[in-house]
């Protein structure tokens, strides 16, 4: 039975303090980004604004850096996203498995997500560095060379992708195990009795009574691979070596706070969120429609 | 009831908290703030140096952080006054200097004191160091912390590889020809390192006495163009990555990464290191701990061009304007003492960084402090014997920090990824003249 409030306001005033926190910390600042994507800040601090038209998305458009910057961006958060997601729901599929000591197991997989990206990071630059790190002692014990890992263009990419999986492979896994524990057993035994070998009880009982998990890890893991990965870029590779890993939620931070062009970062900021949204929209209508509520 | 009666006891007591605080701090010293930015031994270093100073003044109390590199510091500066909460002391890089002009958020040094300009002694600024902080004929900052770079050698590794470590090599080549005994005698594979910084570039730009920009550096008026592809920047292009292609050169594939160069020098995978002579103090105490010695000596530079000198590199202590005249009086008699004879000598001896009061010179040279400690010397001596002109007085650049960044990854392009260097600094010169254009639209003449 559904309780009422009484009187109108009651439910406003207990909303209040959600309200205030996304009107101060997420509408304000997204308007007000709207807003200086159309103008140029002065360098004298205090000066008022210099309002020029389009013209930051313009001069954006014609920067082969930032063209250079989207390219990278969309690699990246495809690798990320497909690796990741396909990883961990190999790894979801053994962790679920009656083994000894799977609590353990599963504990440890999920740790990573604990790390904040920047902890994770400064792991990542310590097993990478060139010198000194355990990856190219490995190397150097195996095949006699040591990669530059962080400092060649080819390399740095693929270091940042593989730190961002492996950071988010707790988040994903996790719900994957939960996606998997749920799937009632007479479904699968049901497959069993007609025949279906583990690889076909997989791909066409489990894996499409998947996919709603499947279709919110993609929209999360989009989000994650266009954003928080900052993180890593930040610690690992500050966008080089020669803008390789120069991704826009980078990019745009640095032009905003260190380069100290404010109007241009609003506009890369709002591209970026154009560009999320629009990619989340076609998630929406595509693999959104293929997903399986209910068995 | 008990409760309801915790929970307002809880909210009475946060609310209460504030009020507290402001009461106690009524009627107390005069608090200002000091932004810096050094990490590790330099940091502690300065904490003691302000401790002393609020012992020996009440009255006024220096708080004093840490904010990160050079960069992140001014930018936090520039962040700070944007809303109101500027701190009083910024240390800010010789780089940002036209920059931290512009934001209009500081007080020039001259004007703060004006008719007590006796308070600066500026007779005893050691001439190049007052030369580069003098803008629009004012001195605009307090100079603190001033250094070049100077090579550090590794006097065991040269002498198992048969040279003379009383002689360093002094000119491009003469470093070619030493990284290849070290090679062909097996005592090193590769010979030098460096961090992968546009510091160096503009220091070789210099000692060739070649013009970053236009408008004498930026000095006559504001540069409006940048030089960089000219003879002496592909000259250095051209030994650094050629040093590179040789595995002669090697660096921690980080840009601006001078820790990364100096574990390479200190865990001896090569012989010698240029980096700023500020490291003097760590880099000594690095070889004891690794049981060899070294040597310093001049950067070396390209045989056939005159040797021109180097800019003062390092950075120097601003006020911010926006303040009660109280606090701009304490954060005055802080940025003083900070530069005083005194604490001139014993940052010196501290760290590396030469002494940039000619008094302080006095005083080192009556303890006979560089007979007695050698390693010091290079740094000063290169100094003294620089020639006096635009190109050894240092650029200023508004977009100076994005162009550091254009030039570092233009040398890394012709590094590993293949780019010609002709193409790399066309491209560089192409893209920091755009970066200056649109820097110069953005200032309020």
């Amino acid at each position: 039975m559904q309780s009422k409030f009484k009187g109108g306001l009651l439910p406003y005033i207990l909303l209040l303090p959600t309200l205030i926190i996304l009107v101060v910390f997420l509408y304000y600042p997204a308007l007000n980004t709207f807003r200086l994507s159309l103008f140029r800040k002065p360098i004298r601090v205090g000066a008022p604004l210099r309002f020029v038209g389009l013209n930051n998305f313009i001069s954006l458009f014609e920067s082969a850096s930032y063209r250079n910057s989207v390219t990278i961006t969309l690699e990246i958060a495809f690798a990320v996203v497909v690796i990741g997601m396909g990883l961990s729901l190999a790894i979801a599929v053994m962790a679920v498995q009656p083994v000894r000591g799977a609590a353990i197991y599963r504990t440890l997989l999920i740790w990573p997500y604990a790390l904040s990206p920047a902890i994770a990071g400064a792991i990542f630059l310590a097993i990478l560095n060139p010198q000194s790190g355990l990856i190219n002692y490995v190397f150097d014990t195996l095949f006699g060379f040591r990669p530059d890992w962080l400092g060649d263009p080819k390399l740095a990419p693929w270091a940042i992708i593989a730190a961002s999986v492996w950071k988010n492979l707790g988040f994903n896994v996790l719900f994957y195990m939960a996606g998997l524990q749920n799937i009632p057993g007479d479904v699968q035994e049901a497959a069993a009795i007609d025949g279906a070998n583990a690889w076909e009880r997989f791909w066409l009982v489990r894996f499409p009574l998947l996919s709603p998990i499947t279709f919110f890890l993609l929209i999360t893991n989009l989000t994650y691979s266009f954003f928080e990965i900052f993180g890593m870029v930040d610690i690992l590779t500050g966008g080089g070596p020669v803008q390789a890993t120069n991704i826009m939620i980078f990019k745009l931070y640095v032009d905003a706070f260190e380069n100290h062009k404010t109007g241009p970062a609003a506009a890369q900021s709002i591209v970026l969120f154009l560009l999320v949204i629009g990619l989340t929209l076609i998630q929406f209508r595509t693999t959104g429609r293929r997903v399986h509520y209910g068995a | 009831m008990t409760k309801r009666l915790l929970v307002l006891g809880v909210l009475v007591a946060v609310l209460a908290l504030p009020i507290a605080n402001s009461v106690a701090q009524e009627g107390e010293n005069i608090q200002i703030t000091f932004w810096h930015a050094f990490g590790g031994g330099r940091m502690l270093f300065i904490e003691r140096m302000v401790e002393d100073f609020n012992y020996t003044h009440p009255g006024i109390e220096v708080q004093v952080e840490y904010k990160g590199s050079y960069r992140e510091t001014l930018n936090a500066a520039i962040l700070a006054a944007e809303q109101g909460n500027a701190p009083h002391v910024v240390q800010i890089f010789e780089v940002g200097t036209q920059l931290a002009l512009d934001t209009g958020i500081f007080i020039p040094a001259e004007d703060i004191v004006g008719e007590n300009v006796d308070l600066l002694m500026l007779d005893d600024i050691i001439a190049p160091v007052r030369n580069y902080y003098t803008v629009n004929g004012k001195l605009n900052s307090f100079p603190w912390n001033s250094s070049n770079p100077i090579l550090y050698y590794n006097r065991d590794m040269f002498e198992a590889a048969g040279l003379d470590p009383d002689n360093p090599p002094m000119t491009f080549e003469d470093v070619e020809e030493v990284c290849q005994t070290f090679r062909e005698t097996g005592v090193a594979e590769a010979c030098i390192t460096w961090p992968l910084h546009s510091w160096f570039f503009e220091q070789w730009m210099a000692e060739q006495g070649a013009l970053l920009a236009d408008n004498d550096n930026g000095r006559a008026g504001r540069a409006t163009e940048v030089y960089l592809d000219g003879d002496a920047a592909r000259r250095i292009f051209e030994w650094w990555t050629g040093l590179y292609a040789d595995g002669y050169y090697v660096y921690s594939g980080s840009l601006e990464d001078w820790d990364g160069a100096n574990a390479i020098f200190i865990s001896q995978q090569v012989p010698m290191l240029i980096t700023s002579t500020s490291d003097v103090n760590f880099m000594q105490n690095a070889a004891n701990e690794n049981g060899f010695a070294i040597g310093t000596s001049y950067i070396p530079v390209p045989a056939d061009v005159e040797r021109n000198g180097v800019i003062i590199g390092g950075a120097s202590l601003w006020l911010t304007a926006d303040h009660p005249q109280e606090e701009l009086d304490a954060a005055l008699e802080f940025v003083l003492w900070m530069g005083n004879t005194e604490n001139a000598v014993r940052w010196h001896k501290g760290t590396g960084y030469f002494p940039v009061r000619n008094s302080a010179v006095w005083v080192l040279e009556q303890q006979n402090w560089f007979e007695t400690h050698p390693l010091y010397r290079a740094a000063f001596d290169q100094l003294l014997e620089t020639q006096v002109n635009s190109a050894t007085a240092g650029a200023i650049l508004g977009p100076f920090l994005e162009i550091r960044t254009m030039i570092e990854e233009a040398i890394q392009s012709v590094m590993v990824e293949g780019v010609s260097v002709d193409e790399a600094l066309a491209n560089l010169d192409e893209m920091a003249d755009e970066a200056v254009a649109e820097y110069n639209a953005g200032v309020e003449e």
